[in-house]
């Protein structure tokens, strides 16, 4: 059982380690004073009452779960192919209560601005004549669906489930990175790492009052059918997987068993006079949502890639006859690219007349004459990201990529600067982890899952990603990333004084 | 109702799982038979040799060696247990959220723990402890899916799967036993006692018949007892059985598998062992091995691979 001690604010024993070091960027845990945040007392408690051998023996109880779960993405090599664990760290990440009623504002704000800004380009396109947007940013993007114009989308919801990229920048404030509106992952790893966790540290889950994850399935599928509408009573959802060799399919399987619904793949759906039935042992079975983990691209070869064996010949056409939903909404994918994100704020403004509650980082634009000049002239000091790209491919970190590498970069941006964007360089805020048995800040990022449809709604726990190598940047499972729970404390927990510490005994 | 595919990989999962288990056994049979270097445990090693198909096992291989194969070999023709094992969990893999994640962690925990690289270093270290491992792990397999698993359609299918590949296997190794090619009649006690070994059948079989071993029990006991559950006759009883329910409701012309199953489980039923002394066990265990291949393909044809036209709502 957990023995708490009695905390005494800024005591010895609870102030930061001699050993961990301090000053890389924002600190999770522990103050730049050296103090450990009161919000990350009773974690800091117990993990120093337990030893390095204990912490190590936690540390592969953890991995084995993982591991004997399946909870795995397969490394493809040369002749075959091995399952790998993402890396997990024991220690959550913990985020106070007001500090939480920030984000989870600021994010619905948000994915309501971009729904409304969706159902504008794929409608009248106002936003477009009014000079907000440049009209050639939307329409040249290939992420542009034409295909989608003038769709009806119940809701106006064409996002149905987000996971925004979230950073806590040096000065302790959450800038949103990236919005991913196409399909976004990691929600599995969420729900997982909560699952051990508990396990982990069971006193101290059950002391420090932590919002509970556990319901995002059952909003995940009341979200879906609420796609459907009245049209038809009692809809069938199914998820659409490219199949076991997909990255991701752990997730896909889980998400399908934990909602209760079939998980299909191409191959198992059939498209009859526009309407969409999948293959049973009792004959066809008509569908009516689709939750699809399968981009835009492979959904329909009729429709999109011709050479897509993935998706299912004449969805989109059943899709348009409102046969079927589609989720997320094809064509999504044109409000998170990377150019488009510089103008978020100015979404928000001209869809809810608001300022955006959560910031943006400060982009530049390549495609614009001057600020393609200040990237070239600050290479050094700058995030240079290609516009299509993702999962940390096709980007430059200036002040860790070597001369050369910065000038390889310089010619493709003056080559194609419309296909650039570049940030300064954020110092990730840091949380302690666990690397060799030692404790030691690492750079973290949040995933926050928000699900939309007849209402918005945010999951209180998210997807903390780590990037394991010191000094990285790149939180990205492909970079060599890897993840930890998070814990959104509920708002009694926030009040925790010294005194409610000592009542936990 | 379930996905066809689905249907299909559950199926599979029953039949790879089971031949594991079957080779598993015939793997410890053929490593404990030749510890004795009598005539008897050469030929209870050749039996088994024949019975996973190794039709002419040359002289000079060391049976050693076959049962390394046997078990670890991935590239083996006719299959290993490390192959098997790997499919079942491939196939379980791809309809992982119709499974209960007990059943799931079981199969892939047996495939870490048979594909890892120390697998080869304990099985050469102390063989018959390893496939006891794995036998016992497939056990619990078995039985994780019967007290998680909802016996619903797809438990079903999994459960059928498991008994047509036993009935197979189990008619395999009879016949290959009593069918006589070879003109000797079979009736050393150590051979019988590694026949009934390969079948997990010795226990049940002494509790019986008690220990008078003789050939003519042996067959009547794995072809018709109604109560061992590997007695060719107990698993075409669960197939009809299971068969019946699946196909319940549905409009299934000639090719119905649950009338295959039943057709095949009425012969065993009204058949008895004198009639097979007076053929020829060769007869009716080809017979079972030839009715569960026509089994496999309606099932196959009935719920996976119809035609769509056939289907399609009116």
């Amino acid at each position: 059982m957990v023995d708490i001690q009695t905390v005494q604010e800024g005591s010895e024993s609870m102030r930061r380690p001699e050993d961990y070091p301090a000053g890389l960027a924002y600190d999770e845990m522990f103050t730049a004073e050296g103090g450990t945040r009161p919000h990350y007392q009773l974690l800091h408690n117990r993990i120093r009452t337990l030893g390095a051998m204990e912490l190590a023996e936690r540390q592969q109880t953890l991995e084995r779960s993982f591991l004997l779960q399946g909870i795995t993405f397969t490394v493809y090599g040369a002749d075959s192919a091995t399952e790998r664990i993402i890396p997990t760290d024991l220690f959550p990440r913990i985020i106070s209560a007001p500090e939480w009623a920030k984000i989870e504002k600021g994010l619905i704000q948000r994915l309501k601005a971009l729904n409304l800004f969706l159902a504008d380009i794929y409608g009248a396109q106002k936003i477009i004549g009014n000079g907000v947007v440049p009209r050639d940013l939307i329409l040249g993007a290939p992420s542009y669906r034409r295909q989608m114009q003038h769709l009806f989308v119940p809701h106006n919801a064409y996002v149905n489930v987000c996971g925004s990229d979230l950073i806590r920048g040096e000065d302790g404030e959450f800038f949103v990175l990236e919005d991913n509106l196409r399909v976004p992952s990691g929600v599995s790893y969420m729900l997982a790492n909560r699952e051990a966790a508990r396990r982990t540290f069971p006193g101290t889950f059950r002391q420090a009052g932590v919002k509970p994850v556990e319901r995002y399935p059952d909003l995940l599928l009341a979200t879906l059918k609420s796609m459907a509408g009245d049209w038809r009573p009692n809809p069938q959802v199914v998820v659409l997987t490219p199949g076991v060799y997909n990255s991701a399919y752990y997730e896909h399987a889980y998400l399908a068993r934990l909602m209760g619904v079939p998980l299909v793949e191409g191959r198992d759906l059939s498209i009859h006079d526009n309407l969409v039935y999948m293959r049973t042992t009792a004959g066809l079975r008509r569908v009516d949502v689709i939750y699809r983990r399968v981009d835009d691209d492979f959904i329909d070869p009729l429709s999109f890639r011709r050479d897509s064996s993935l998706g299912v010949a004449g969805l989109f056409n059943a899709y348009r006859s409102g046969n079927v939903v589609i989720c997320n909404a094809p064509g999504t994918g044109v409000a998170d690219d990377k150019a488009v994100y510089a103008f978020v704020p100015s979404i928000i403004k001209y869809y809810l007349g608001e300022d955006a509650i959560l910031p943006n980082v400060k982009t530049f634009l390549c495609r614009v004459p001057a600020e393609l000049d200040h990237t070239l002239a600050n290479l050094d000091k700058l995030v240079v990201k290609a516009v299509g790209a993702s999962g940390g491919y096709g980007m430059l970190v200036g002040p860790h990529a070597s001369v050369a590498e910065r000038a390889e970069f310089a010619d493709a941006l003056k080559a194609d600067p419309k296909n650039y964007i570049a940030q300064p360089t954020i110092q990730l805020s840091t949380a302690p982890c666990l690397i060799d048995g030692k404790i030691e800040p690492r750079h973290v990022d949040l995933r926050p899952f928000i699900l939309s449809g007849d209402k918005v709604v945010v999951t209180p726990g998210a997807l903390t990603r780590v990037a394991l190598k010191r000094g990285s940047l790149v939180v990205n499972s492909s970079q060599g990333g890897g993840s930890k729970d998070t814990w959104v404390l509920s708002d009694d927990a926030s009040a925790t004084s010294d005194g409610d510490l000592e009542a936990g005994q | 109702m379930m996905l066809a595919r689905v249907a299909d990989s559950l199926y599979w999962v029953g039949r790879y799982v089971e031949r594991a288990e079957h080779l598993s056994r015939l793997a410890s049979v053929m490593l404990s038979a030749t510890l004795d270097r009598t005539d008897a445990g050469t030929q209870a090693a050749e039996l088994a040799r024949a019975a996973i198909g190794d039709r002419e096992p040359a002289a000079d291989a060391n049976p050693f060696e076959a049962a390394r194969a046997l078990v670890l070999d991935r590239e083996r023709a006719g299959g290993s247990v490390v192959d098997s094992l790997s499919r079942a969990r491939e196939n379980a893999r791809q309809v992982r959220d119709q499974i209960t994640t007990e059943t799931w962690e079981r199969l892939n925990l047996l495939y870490l723990r048979a594909t890892d690289a120390r697998a080869e270093h304990e099985f050469d270290a102390n063989a018959p402890d390893f496939l006891a491992g794995i036998i016992a792990d497939l056990h619990l397999f078995k039985g994780a899916a019967d007290a998680t698993m909802s016996h619903g359609e797809g438990w079903r299918f999994m459960v059928t799967g498991v008994h047509l590949e036993r009935a197979r296997l189990i008619a395999r190794l009879l016949r290959v036993c009593f069918s006589g090619h070879q003109g000797a009649v079979l009736d050393d006690h150590l051979a019988l006692v590694s026949v009934l070994r390969m079948a997990c059948a010795l226990e049940p079989y002494l509790r019986a018949y008690t220990a008078d071993l003789n050939s003519r029990y042996i067959l009547e006991f794995l072809l018709f007892d109604e109560d061992f559950p590997r007695s060719i006759r107990y698993s075409t009883d669960r197939m009809e059985e299971h068969l019946n329910r699946l196909s319940r409701g549905r409009e299934i012309g000639r090719g119905d598998p649950a009338r295959l199953a039943g057709r095949l489980n009425a012969r065993l039923a009204y058949t008895d062992v004198e009639d097979v002394e007076s053929t020829g066990a060769s007869a009716i265990l080809t017979a079972v091995e030839a009715e569960c291949t026509a089994i496999h393909q309606a099932m196959f044809d009935t719920f996976v691979a119809y035609p769509l036209e056939m289907r399609l709502p009116a």
